[in-house]
Order: C-alpha cells, then structure tokens, then sequence
C-alpha cells in the first residue's frame, strides 16, 4: 500500500487534513454475511457469536483514516456466553409481559434499574475491543453517568411533553463522546442546545404532517372500517393502508433525528482538543440512505442487506475527515482488565446497542 | 526459512510504527525494520494471529502489546504453513458457490423453522404449561378487558336462556367435558360482533353477535369455534408465536442493527398474522365437526360469516388480507359448507 509511509513529524500548528475511507465492498461482505447465517443455523446459532465478530472486524477493519484501519479484538467466545444469558433473560421478559399485566411494572423497574449498568457495560466491551494503529479505545462512563442521560434527562423530557426531549439527546451524546478515550486522551463534543432544538422542530413539523395526511386518509376510508379477532373476520385492510403510511413515515422521521443528532455531535468533537473531526454529512442524505435500505431489503427478501450495510459504511466515511495537528505518534495504550460480554449482548437484545 | 513478509511493526502499546518484514525461522518469528535491526523474535505458537476475513489485513499481536501487520495475507498463510493447521471460515466465505449454497440453505431453513420449528416449539411449550398457570393468565386478561372495552350484557334473559342452552349442547363436545367451559355474556361497542376464548375455558361473547344470529347451528357453530380454541390452548400457543418470532430473527440476523430492525417488522407481523390463520382453520374444522356430530348444518356457520362479512364490507365482501388475524371469509365460508357434504 502507497499509505504505509512514515510521515515526517509535521511542525506544530502544521495541520493536516486526513479524509476516512470505507475500503469493504457489497460482494465480499454479501458472502461473509451468508456464510455466518449458514453456519449459524447449522451451529443452532452457536456459531452467531463468531459471525459476530467477524462482522464488526470486517467493518471496523475497513475503515480507514490517515493510511491505517480500525480492529476489532471481542473474542467470540465470551460474545456466545454473553448471548447464552441474554437469550434466557429475553425470553423469561418477553413471557412475564405476555403473561401478565400486572408483572409490567416490576419488570420495567427492574429493566430500567439495569439500563445504565447495561450501557455501561456494552460501551465499555466495544471500546475496548477496538483499536486503531495498535492502541485502545477505552470509555470511563459510570453507571450515575447513564442513569442521568438514559433514565433521569429522557423522564424530564416525558413531564415536560417533549419539552426537553432535545436536551436528553444532547445528554445522551454528550455521555457517550466525552467518556470516550482514545489512548488515555479524551474525547470531546460541545455544540449549543439551540442547535439540537431545531433538529426535533423540524421533526416535530414533520411528524405533524405525518399525522394529518395519516387522518386525512382514514377518514376518506372509514366506509371501510373494521374489526378484528376472535370469531368475526379479522378486517384490517384500512389498518394496513394505515400501517403503509405510517411506518415509512416514522422511519423517516426517526432516521432524520438520528442522522442530524449524529452530525451535530460529531462535527464538534476533538480528541485530546486538538485533533478534530469534519462532517460533511447531509442528514437528509442519510435519511435517503437509510430509508431506502430498508425498502431495498424489505423488496430483496433480506438480500440486499450486506449491500445495505456497505452503502451506509461508505457515504459516513466519504464524509467524515479528521483535522490532525500532528502524525498522531503520541498515543499509548491505557492498562486495563478486559470484561465479559454479558452486558453488551443483553444490551443487544433489549435493543440498547446505540453506536455511532 | 521463509520468504520475508512486508508489513509494518507497532512498538508495544503505541500508535509508532515502522515499515518491517516478518520472517520465520523454524518456530521462531522475527521481525525486523529496513535496516536489519531485529524489532520482535518470539516462538511462532505464542503468537496471536487474526484469522483471515476478506482481503483485510492480517495482524501478529506479540504478548509485550507490540504488533506486526501485514496486507499480504496469502504471504502471512505461507509464514504460518503446517503451523496453523484447521479450516477457516474464509474457504467458504471467498466463494460464490458456497455463498450461493448458502443462500438455498438458509432459506429452506428459515421457511422449515418459520413453518414447522416455531408452530412445533409453541404447541409443545403451550401443552406442557400447567394449567394453574393459564388460569392465572384467563383471570388477568378477563379483569384487564372488564376494566377497558367490556360493558355488563343487556340482552333481554329470554335470549340469554336461548344462547346458555345452544352453549352447553357445544360444550358437551368440548374435549374436556361440559364442566369446563363457562359462557360469559358481555356488551362491547368497539369490539363489534365477536366472541373470544379465554385459555381456561371461559368464552365471551358480545351482545353485538346476536342479532346477527338467525339458526341455532350458526350459535353452535360461534360456541364450537371458541371450545376449540379452548381445546388447542390456542391462545396460548399464540403467546409462544409472538415471543418466538422475534427471539428467531434475532438469533438469525445477529448483530441487531437498526435497518435489521426496522425491515424485520413487517414480516414479522405477516409471520405472525399467518399463524393465526392456521389456528382459525383449525378451530374452524373443529366446530364444523362438533355441528355436524349434533346433527346441525354447517353451511348455517358459512352463512353467518358472510352476513358478518357484508356488514363490515358491503355486499362485495372484505378483500383478501396477509395481515388478517383470520383467513377470508369466502374460503372459511366454502371450507365450512364442503365439510357438512362429507
């Protein structure tokens, strides 16, 4: 490779721009993807951890920036006792709510108690298993740190209806970059509020629309209203028109809140306050991206999906850029023990698994 | 020894580097810089070697946290020859043909599981669940329908009499004996014409179905239906369904993304959606059986069914449905009037 060159010290104050790359192509992840869920099912889905791993790797390690790849160092193993417990703790949750009514309230105070040390721990596992020319990533968050962000900002946004709602995600940003370390220098993100206010005003407006065109079109259907379950035939046919606004709708809506949430967080992070990142991502195109992703995999069978993966992979580096102010040797490893898999995989399945 | 790797040297623990050679001699590692000067010399088994994946670049991390990277990965294979002995999941991941075997597999496989493995874990979990446990189940959803959509019944006790006498001619050919099935007449707006089985054998019907029912076999009919579902634990086999499903493309798919997600939902719901159908058809055939043994006609179920239908639907019927919870109407109403002509 032409990028495996030692760059001269620059001078201080001598920064250089250094664009991100996604090197991964559809076709080759396509056959790493199918052969891990092959082997998945043949394994009973023991084999799942590794296809894991070998996913992440294969992501992690194609993304490129100032002539070095990332890596991915979870070993699978721990992964598949990780995914073992979280299986079982899945499955006695998903009966205990079907069950009954009244075993909803124990059971989300007592997942909203473990909601932080899960975050906690799943951060934690993920960064400590990445590296970047050799030396970790490490996050120092605390389970006080996450039950501010996670439980206590996201409950001010509830009483307030909403109100608040753009602070907690400014919170929950905030908690995830700034614990971020990267060889025992810090990451950083500070951007106004204002700024994250005039994301959720345009999703706000959008959802408004949603709602009306939604209303606008049942009531010119309502000659056709139904009625489902037990004995009588189960009608849905004006729920389904419903459900075919409504879920492009609220994927765009929600993808839209991602994507200029992440762009806003991450145009204003440094590491170690001098070198900084540059976003030239368009939240509008990522919505396209993501949305249409999940149309191509719905019209595929699935198959689109690795493709999917890659085209997301590519448009976020084609548009990141880091402004180093040096050739970044200075970094060396923290020491620290590495951890089980248990809470990230319980994070995985209770749908906490939130990266950037 | 070997022909020499080009890769590039980490020193421990740093983000320094230098261009560097790998070569092995014998079970000894070495790594040295341009210059010749030896940067790492360690026995080749306490290395830790990243298995092959793609055309990523291979990594020999030593135990002092130094590193040697090489993008030559068929070199690296050559370094490690007769070392590292075993099959690799890149074999199969390089190829199209496996990915194309794959592909055939996976797919005979997920539509074995979706349409045998999960309908089979299901009816096993719901018949060895013990029935304390669906009575538990029974009281709670009752209590938890009373509060929200049900309203005490105001049909006029001449009809009630009429609907208690029809209820106990089905339920003496429930499977558990007479005793075990209770009608509970309940008044519920939004529900509409309906009755529903409760998994201990509780039935309800709405106020609502009544006036929509002209013979007696067609309240048999309503009745046999719902015992069915008593019979199969039908409710709670559907229970088992819906947390089935999203456990199973959860394993399957792995690493839960959000796209993952998002496309996982609506197949999830027609999965689910087509299960229900098939236990319909199942309490459909049931009742069909329990009418016809009493002597009744089963083309009076098919014949209420369509009144319903049209009530809903207008006379044209109510289209045909992959999210229905029941299968149309047009083909329970032909399967029901062929099974009184057996």
């Amino acid at each position: 490779m032409d990028d495996i060159v030692v760059r001269p010290l620059s001078p201080a104050g001598d920064k250089q721009l250094h664009h991100f790359e996604f090197r991964g192509s559809g076709g080759e992840f396509f056959r790493i993807w199918i052969v891990n869920i092959a082997l998945s099912l043949v394994t009973l889905g023991i084999y799942s951890a590794w296809a894991k791993v070998r996913t992440r790797r294969y992501f992690y390690g194609n993304t490129f920036v100032a002539g070095h790849g990332f890596d991915y160092h979870a070993s699978p193993v721990r992964i598949l006792i990780g995914r073992i417990i979280a299986l079982a703790l899945f499955g006695v949750y998903n009966l205990l709510l079907r069950i009954s009514p009244y075993a909803l309230l124990p059971a989300m105070i007592l997942l909203g108690a473990a909601i932080p040390w899960l975050i906690v721990s799943s951060r934690r596992f993920n960064a400590r298993n990445t590296s970047y020319r050799n030396v970790r990533f490490n996050f120092s968050g605390t389970y006080g740190g996450a039950f501010q962000a996670y439980i206590a900002w996201p409950l001010a946004g509830a009483l307030t209806l909403g109100g608040l709602m753009p602070l907690a995600h400014r919170a929950q940003d905030y908690y995830y970059i700034n614990n971020h370390a990267f060889g025992g220098k810090r990451f950083a993100t500070v951007f106004p509020g204002w700024s994250i206010y005039k994301v959720y005003l345009l999703a706000l407006l959008l959802f408004l629309g949603l709602v009306v065109g939604t209303l606008a079109f049942l009531l010119l259907l309502s000659p056709f209203a139904d009625s489902a379950g037990g004995f009588g035939a189960g009608v849905s046919f004006v729920g389904m028109i419903a459900i075919l606004i409504i879920m492009p709708g609220w994927l765009i809506i929600v993808n839209y809140v991602r994507a200029a949430g992440l762009v806003l967080a991450l145009e204003n992070t440094a590491l170690d306050n001098r070198h900084t990142l540059q976003s030239e991502i368009e939240p509008g195109s990522l919505v396209w991206i993501m949305t249409s992703n999940v149309f191509l995999i719905l019209i595929t069978f699935g198959l689109f999906y690795p493709w999917a993966r890659v085209r997301a992979a590519h448009y976020m580096a084609d548009h990141l850029s880091l402004l180093a102010a040096s050739n970044l040797d200075e970094f060396t490893s923290e020491t620290f023990a590495t951890q089980g898999a248990i809470g990230e995989e319980i994070a995985g399945f209770f749908d906490y698994d939130i990266g950037l | 020894m070997s022909e020499a790797v080009a890769g590039r040297y980490f020193f421990p623990g740093t983000t320094r580097f230098v261009a560097a050679r790998a070569v092995a001699d014998g079970d000894i590692l070495r790594v040295e810089d341009e210059s010749g000067t030896v940067l790492a010399h360690v026995a080749l088994e306490l290395v830790e070697i990243s298995p092959r994946l793609g055309t990523l670049r291979r990594r020999f991390t030593f135990m002092d946290a130094g590193c040697f990277e090489t993008e030559d990965s068929d070199a690296a294979d050559c370094l490690l020859m007769g070392k590292r002995k075993g099959v690799s999941a890149h074999h199969l991941e390089r190829s199209w043909q496996w990915a194309a075997v794959s592909v055939l597999f996976a797919a005979a496989a997920m539509f074995a599981f979706v349409v045998y493995g999960i309908p089979g874990i299901a009816l096993w979990l719901a018949q060895e669940t013990p029935p304390s446990f669906a009575a538990t189940l029974s009281e709670q959803t009752l209590a938890t329908l009373d509060r929200t959509v049900l309203k005490p019944s105001a049909l006029p006790s001449p009809d009630r009499l009429r609907a208690e006498a029809l209820f106990a001619r089905a339920a003496g050919h429930g499977r558990s004996g007479s005793g075990q099935y209770k009608l509970l007449l309940r008044s519920a707006a939004s529900l509409g014409p309906n009755a529903l089985a409760l998994p201990d054998g509780t039935i309800v019907m709405t106020d609502q179905l009544w006036p929509f029912v002209k013979a007696d076999d067609e309240a048999i009919g309503v009745f046999a239906h719902e015992i069915a579902h008593v019979d199969h634990a039908h409710s709670l086999q559907a229970v088992y369904q819906a947390a089935l499903v999203p456990a199973a493309i959860a394993v399957v798919t792995g690493d839960i993304s959000q796209i993952s997600q998002m496309a996982a939902i609506l197949p999830g719901v027609l999965i689910q959606a087509a299960y229900s159908r098939g236990l319909e058809q199942q309490a459909d055939d049931d009742a069909a059986m329990t009418v016809r043994q009493l002597g009744g006609n089963t083309a009076r179920m098919a014949d209420l069914l369509e009144r319903l239908d049209t009530k809903l639907c207008g006379k044209a019927g109510c289209p045909a449905n992959w999210l229905g919870t029941h299968p149309q109407t047009a083909a329970r109403a032909a399967r029901l009037r062929s099974a009184g002509t057996k």
